[in-house]
């Protein structure tokens, strides 16, 4: 006669959703006592902006009568979002190389909480990354067209951030420490940042550089909340800023991109997460 | 709690257990003892379904572990150089998720977080985070968050190691209690004292294989009861004592030399020591010392593995970090 017994299942969906929202909230509870850590991954967002604001935007030349500024900012809260997303990598890694994931494998808790748990903390961390991002691009002159406009891009982006969650979460399930993480993603990440539309239009590019640009999932998800957040442009500078295509092809696009790669992932994730154990 | 011929192998090469088999009645304690690399670590991580045997059977409290995993682990509680707390938490916040994620209602977990911080004396660091804690605090914490769900099966995976001799003994104190309280648990060593303080039966594991089981005293019993161990000023002259003492003893195979020391094994103390003091006075060989004595689990392990376990258990300590991954150990 132990409590053991007496404890229901853990297979019920009530217990699932429980064990997501304890593991969210630890996840939370340990980003907010490293605010030095969300600094540090909002640090170099917040430099490019000033740095493309002041030192090369006056440069950038291809945007007819849009403000730079306005062109800007959407880039940099998809690259923020991203880098953000990194974290689920991190500290999965770091559980694992502690231990920690161990202790809740022994667990009679829900399988898929370690990672729901991580996903949500870190799409959390990153709605108030962009809120900052946001909040700088308005000191620095930014003025989207709409709000609802801004609201639906950045619901859209995190929408994506979550998704990216799962690539690094996936990396984070295989490699030993932070510091492989890191190594694995950065060559991927770098050129999909920035050889995208985040700093640039594309059409500044070389043809062979523009065609692998304009077709990539970061530029679609840029130009996305770009469009929802500029406003009504002619069709001339549709062409030139957003390969032609139209807002709403460009948010269906993003919004498939980020359940496919979410769907791909999160699955590859899972997997890896349970062949580990019994 | 019962392990049927376990095998797992790593990598396709490194054989961890080559069919390990032991059985742990309802309320003892099972000593794991071994050097590193031996094959206990493995055995529990098989056991608390952490990893997938190759072939075996184990079951815990009679479920079995490969085909109801969610069932075992509702029953049983872990904590060692594996399992681990959160270092950026409280030490109450960490009882509580280890609670909350053992779907106990809040009321309960608040309630049994406190009364574990109590009983493992953590009350008064209970709302400071781990970063503040000390090594013997962690592992207390750790062996409180194994405990949170009141299982009946334990697993502690070498509670002590690395801990200062002081928190060693403290931690010993709780884990008495706990086996008084009538849990099952299995306890993996690679210290001797540990296993004989604390184990009901010992089984002793060498590269993935038990190679001898028992209580404490039947495996002392198995060197023939008593040691008589005579001292020498140098190797020489030990080599030379072993030849004039051939013969003594219960059998060919009782005199054994490590270094300058030579030890006899026998089953009559007090005329096995006359017989050698007989037998060296009339070779010549003066010694330094001479005593009779007990065996301890050192030598056992010498006897059956024929190297000593704390050679083979002193060196990972130099290691920059306990729990950094090995698969074997």
């Amino acid at each position: 006669m132990t409590t053991s017994e007496l404890r229901p299942a853990s297979n019920s969906l009530r217990w699932t959703i429980s064990d997501c929202l304890a593991m969210t909230g630890r996840n939370v509870r340990r980003l907010m006592r490293a605010p030095d850590q969300v600094v540090f991954t909002l640090l170099s967002p917040i430099m490019f902006t000033l740095l493309f604001r002041y030192v090369f935007g006056g440069a950038i030349r291809g945007l007819g009568n849009i403000n730079y500024v306005n062109y800007l900012i959407p880039g940099i809260a998809v690259q923020t979002a991203i880098f953000t997303a990194g974290n689920s990598g991190f500290a999965l890694a770091e559980d694992r190389g502690k231990g920690f994931i161990d202790r809740l494998r022994s667990l009679p808790m829900a399988r898929s909480a370690v990672l729901a748990g991580r996903v949500s903390a870190d799409t959390l961390s990153n709605a108030v990354g962009l809120f900052i991002i946001i909040a700088v691009g308005v000191a620095v002159g930014f003025r989207p067209e709409s709000i609802p406009g801004l609201l639906l891009g950045v619901l859209l982006l995190l929408g994506f951030a979550l998704a990216t969650c799962f690539i690094f979460a996936l990396v984070g399930m295989y490699a030993s420490n932070v510091q492989t993480v890191n190594a694995a993603t950065f060559p991927v990440i770098f050129p999909l940042t920035f050889a995208s539309s985040a700093f640039v239009p594309t059409s500044t590019m070389p043809s062979w550089l523009r065609a692998f640009a304009d077709h990539q999932p970061v530029t679609i998800v840029i130009n996305a909340v770009r469009a929802l957040t500029i406003g009504n442009v002619s069709s001339a500078q549709r062409e030139q800023l957003f390969a032609g295509q139209s807002t709403s092809s460009l948010v269906i696009q993003s919004l498939l991109w980020a359940l496919g790669i979410g769907l791909v992932f999160g699955s590859l994730a899972v997997r890896r997460y349970n062949s580990t154990s019994i | 709690m019962v392990a049927d011929s376990l095998v797992k192998t790593f990598n396709g090469t490194v054989k961890a257990l080559d069919g390990v088999s032991f059985e742990i009645p309802q309320g003892t304690v099972l000593g794991l003892l071994g050097p590193n690399g031996a094959g206990k670590t493995t055995a529990v991580r098989v056991l608390t379904t952490l990893l997938k045997p190759d072939s075996g059977r184990a079951s815990v409290a009679g479920i079995d572990v490969v085909a109801r995993p969610q069932a075992a682990r509702r029953v049983i509680g872990l904590a060692g150089q594996y399992a681990a707390v959160d270092e950026a938490l409280t030490g109450r916040e960490n009882l509580l998720l280890v609670g909350s994620l053992n779907h106990l209602d809040r009321r309960a977990r608040q309630q049994r977080a406190t009364d574990l911080l109590d009983r493992f004396d953590l009350s008064d660091a209970a709302d400071r985070t781990l970063k503040t804690y000390s090594g013997g605090m962690r592992r207390r914490l750790d062996l409180a968050a194994a405990l949170v769900a009141r299982p009946p099966v334990l697993f502690l995976d070498e509670p002590t190691t690395g801990l200062d001799p002081r928190s060693r003994i403290d931690l010993w104190s709780v884990i008495s209690d706990l086996v008084n309280d009538g849990t099952t648990l299995l306890l993996t060593t690679q210290y001797l004292e540990e296993a004989d303080r604390l184990a009901d039966q010992i089984c002793v594991v060498d590269h993935g294989r038990v190679i001898a089981e028992g209580t404490a005293s039947e495996l002392k019993d198995r060197l023939g009861g008593t040691l008589v161990e005579v001292t020498l000023d140098d190797d020489g002259l030990a080599a030379a004592a072993v030849g004039a003492l051939s013969g003594v003893g219960d059998d060919h195979d009782s005199v054994k030399r490590e270094g300058s020391v030579v030890r006899v094994a026998t089953a009559t103390g007090p005329a096995t020591l006359t017989e050698v003091v007989r037998r060296l006075d009339a070779a010549g060989i003066e010694f330094a010392g001479l005593q009779l004595r007990q065996p301890s689990l050192d030598d056992v392990f010498l006897a059956l593995t024929g190297h000593a376990a704390e050679e083979a258990a002193t060196a990972p300590k130099s290691k920059p970090s306990r729990r950094q991954k090995e698969p074997v150990s």
